[in-house]
């Protein structure tokens, strides 16, 4: 099992913050490539560098972008959402684990937006949770590439990996279906949306086969 | 650029009282959201504790087959 590694961890985490200060209630691979700008420590912003791509640069293009609305513009939070009806959510998640325990919590949040059938009483998302994270293509290409390096975690390299497998491969047909579809318009994305980083890197300028030899040639360095 | 789209989203967020549709029905949204949440958890409480399917319709004021065919099928008894 290829786990991330503690700055990969970090990578994600800066990535969050990132996708927060746009106003955006997903992470997509756009934002892991502010995030591994922003941690700054690790081979595959050294390569990002190397194309002239530093964290002004990549935050001033995914505000182009949100300008073209390839991405969405800032939107409350669910908490801000829900305050302006008067509830304040971060009560409400701490009386219910409080009453019943994380562990049910957890397990009604799953209940309450996994798949079945027809649909009947499904939500795409719900404010208990984080916000969701897009980038599952990202993770999958970093870990097959891991695992075909023969190497046990995945460090920022191998997400930056992921993010330029993700814009070359052709995404599987099971991820277009009613399900994401709802979960991405609940983010305000647009219909279509396959993740924002191939527009970006070309924002910024970058050739992307280029940039796939260079984070290749990083690879065979050290894992961060 | 961090701080600039916060404050932008402070300001989306006082709109709500404005009446846009785009930030109401997203509040409605989150608030569903909640809901379906705490209602499963409160199912899964009542059939834990013995209630029949008859019983938890009535409280939530639906009938007791649209209770059962909504739950049913659903993972109870993580507790076990």
């Amino acid at each position: 099992m290829v786990q991330p590694s503690e700055h990969a961890h970090r990578t994600l985490e800066l990535a969050r913050a990132e996708a927060e200060g746009f106003g955006h209630r997903y992470l997509g691979p756009e934002h892991l490539v502010l995030g591994v700008q922003r941690h700054g420590d690790n081979g595959a912003s050294e390569v990002l560098t190397s194309f002239g791509v530093d964290l002004v640069a990549a935050r001033t293009a995914l505000g182009h972008l949100a300008d073209r609305g390839v991405v969405p513009g800032p939107r409350p939070s669910d908490a801000e959402l829900l305050e302006s009806l008067g509830i304040d959510l971060a009560a409400i998640r701490r009386t219910t684990e409080q009453s019943f325990g994380a562990v049910a919590v957890g397990w009604a949040i799953r209940e309450a937006t996994r798949a079945r059938r027809r649909g009947v009483g499904r939500v795409p998302r719900t404010p208990l949770r984080d916000p969701p994270m897009l980038i599952g293509q990202v993770l999958y290409h970093a870990g097959e590439r891991a695992r075909a390096l023969g190497l046990g975690v995945v460090g920022p390299e191998l997400l930056l990996w992921g993010v330029v497998a993700d814009i070359q491969t052709p995404r599987p047909r099971c991820m277009n279906n009613r399900w994401r579809r709802q979960l991405h318009a609940s983010v305000g994305l647009a219909e279509g949306y396959r993740g924002a980083a191939r527009l970006l890197l070309v924002e910024l300028g970058v050739d992307l086969d280029q940039l796939r030899e260079a984070v290749m040639d990083e690879l065979g360095g050290v894992q961060r | 650029m961090g701080e600039v789209a916060s404050s932008e989203v402070t300001k989306v967020a006082a709109a709500t009282s404005s009446q846009d549709p785009e930030v109401g029905l997203a509040a409605v949204a989150a608030l569903r959201g909640l809901v379906e949440v705490l209602e499963a958890l409160q199912v899964e409480n009542a059939r834990a504790k013995g209630w029949s399917w008859r019983q938890i319709a009535a409280r939530l004021g639906v009938t007791k087959q649209a209770v059962h065919h909504k739950y049913a099928g659903r993972r109870f008894g993580f507790r076990r």
